[in-house]
């Protein structure tokens, strides 16, 4: 009689330690498949986006303050890079390229920051393209277009 | 073994852990929704793109009115805008944005004054007080986005009113739109002439009056006979011609 009793309570304790696995097994699984639909703010998911918010930002605030024409149209590619490396990010990498309408490259001076292996072996270069009317001074005022295109990658 | 088939307690517990696992996916796919309903909308970016395009729509407009004040062509800013609403449809393909204008024709008041267009573009020199005006209206689409009938003016405006003349000085205020004292002006941005004759500038100083904010004080390297004009080009171009009395 006494010998049964034990066996029983010995079974009660099995199911519990099974049940308890179980329920792990359960947790574990939860968490994981919720894990895999949260999107985290720094998500490479969104990251071009971000970037594009970035490049565009900067170059409409050099833009309002009336430099970016300035330094476009008087041919200033080394203090546009330097604007742009104060304003972006250390860890961004920057290559800004200026066209003429028809397509043409304006800079024979390359506008870049950072390492040339970063854009080409990351998957999230965001693309940002902004446009200028022309420019004008005391002596003239021409209607000449420069189209920008700024990639940006992060380093 | 049978004991342990009809135990219902083990039950209770393999119940509430999968109503905790339910909850818990649920919670993830309700932040899950709600992060990337924000993050799939780059507002900031679009924000980004019509501000682009209207500071550089305001831009072409002072820029148009800066030639004109010099060429008198008052077609100039309607072939300017003509050529800026088909660039813009080709910078921006992608996007499928589209910029449309209505040039100003019919008087209006600009800071007390009236101001008579013709092709979004008016001056009136040869005053104590003139000006030189521009005024045009953009309407832009940017399909891509849903944007539709996003309404902006641009109002380009120069005032130079001549103060006093003195034996060699002359005083001015110079105004943009809303009355804004235009600030930074130096000898390179006036000219004097009396009659045909171009008088030569000493200096150019200026200094806060209670009256007008800021005024320029013209001191000439001779004595000023009347009438005098006296022309000033802002930092934008723009030119005005004023004369006194």
């Amino acid at each position: 009689m006494a010998l049964e009793r034990v066996s029983l309570i010995a079974n009660k304790g099995q199911m519990r330690v099974i049940e308890v696995i179980l329920a792990s097994f359960v947790i574990v699984f939860a968490l994981s498949f919720a894990n895999i639909l949260a999107v985290t703010p720094t998500s490479s998911k969104y990251e071009a986006t971000e970037l594009e918010k970035m490049g565009y930002n900067t170059l409409y605030d050099l833009d309002k303050q009336g430099l970016l024409a300035d330094f476009v149209y008087n041919k200033q590619w080394d203090k546009l890079q330097a604007a742009l490396r104060v304003l972006l990010p250390l860890e961004v990498h920057f290559n800004l390229t200026i066209y003429y309408l028809n397509g043409t490259e304006v800079n024979e001076a390359p506008i870049f920051y950072g390492d040339r292996e970063t854009f080409l072996n990351s998957k999230n270069v965001a693309s940002v393209t902004y446009c200028l009317c022309g420019y004008s001074t005391i002596g003239s005022a021409i209607y000449d277009p420069r189209i920008l295109v700024l990639q940006l990658v992060r380093g | 073994m049978k004991k342990v088939l009809r135990d219902k307690r083990g039950q209770f517990v393999i119940i509430a852990v999968l109503m905790i696992a339910v909850m818990i996916i649920s919670i993830g796919a309700l932040m899950h929704r709600a992060v990337t309903y924000y993050k799939h909308e780059p507002w900031e970016e679009y924000l980004a793109l019509i501000g682009n395009i209207e500071l550089n729509s305001k831009r072409l407009v002072e820029l148009s009115l800066a030639n004109y004040s010099h060429t008198l062509n008052q077609k100039n800013l309607k072939i300017n805008l003509e050529r800026w609403k088909a660039d813009i449809s080709n910078i921006y393909v992608g996007r499928d944005a589209s910029l449309s204008y209505e040039l100003a024709n019919r008087s209006y008041t600009v800071d007390g004054t009236s101001v008579k267009y013709l092709f979004g573009l008016n001056y009136s020199w040869f005053k104590p007080k003139s000006f030189t005006a521009a005024n045009a209206t953009f309407m832009l689409n940017v399909t891509a986005i849903g944007l539709t009938g996003y309404k902006f003016t641009v109002l380009a405006f120069l005032n130079l009113t001549i103060l006093n003349v003195t034996t060699n000085n002359i005083t001015i205020t110079v105004k943009a739109e809303d009355k804004m004292p235009v600030a930074g002006l130096e000898k390179e941005n006036f000219q004097v002439k009396f009659g045909n004759t171009v008088i030569s500038i000493v200096s150019v100083k200026s200094c806060y009056d209670n009256k007008e904010a800021l005024i320029y004080i013209i001191e000439c390297a001779q004595n000023i006979s009347t009438p005098v004009t006296v022309e000033v080009s802002d930092l934008r171009g723009i030119k005005v011609v004023a004369q006194y009395p």
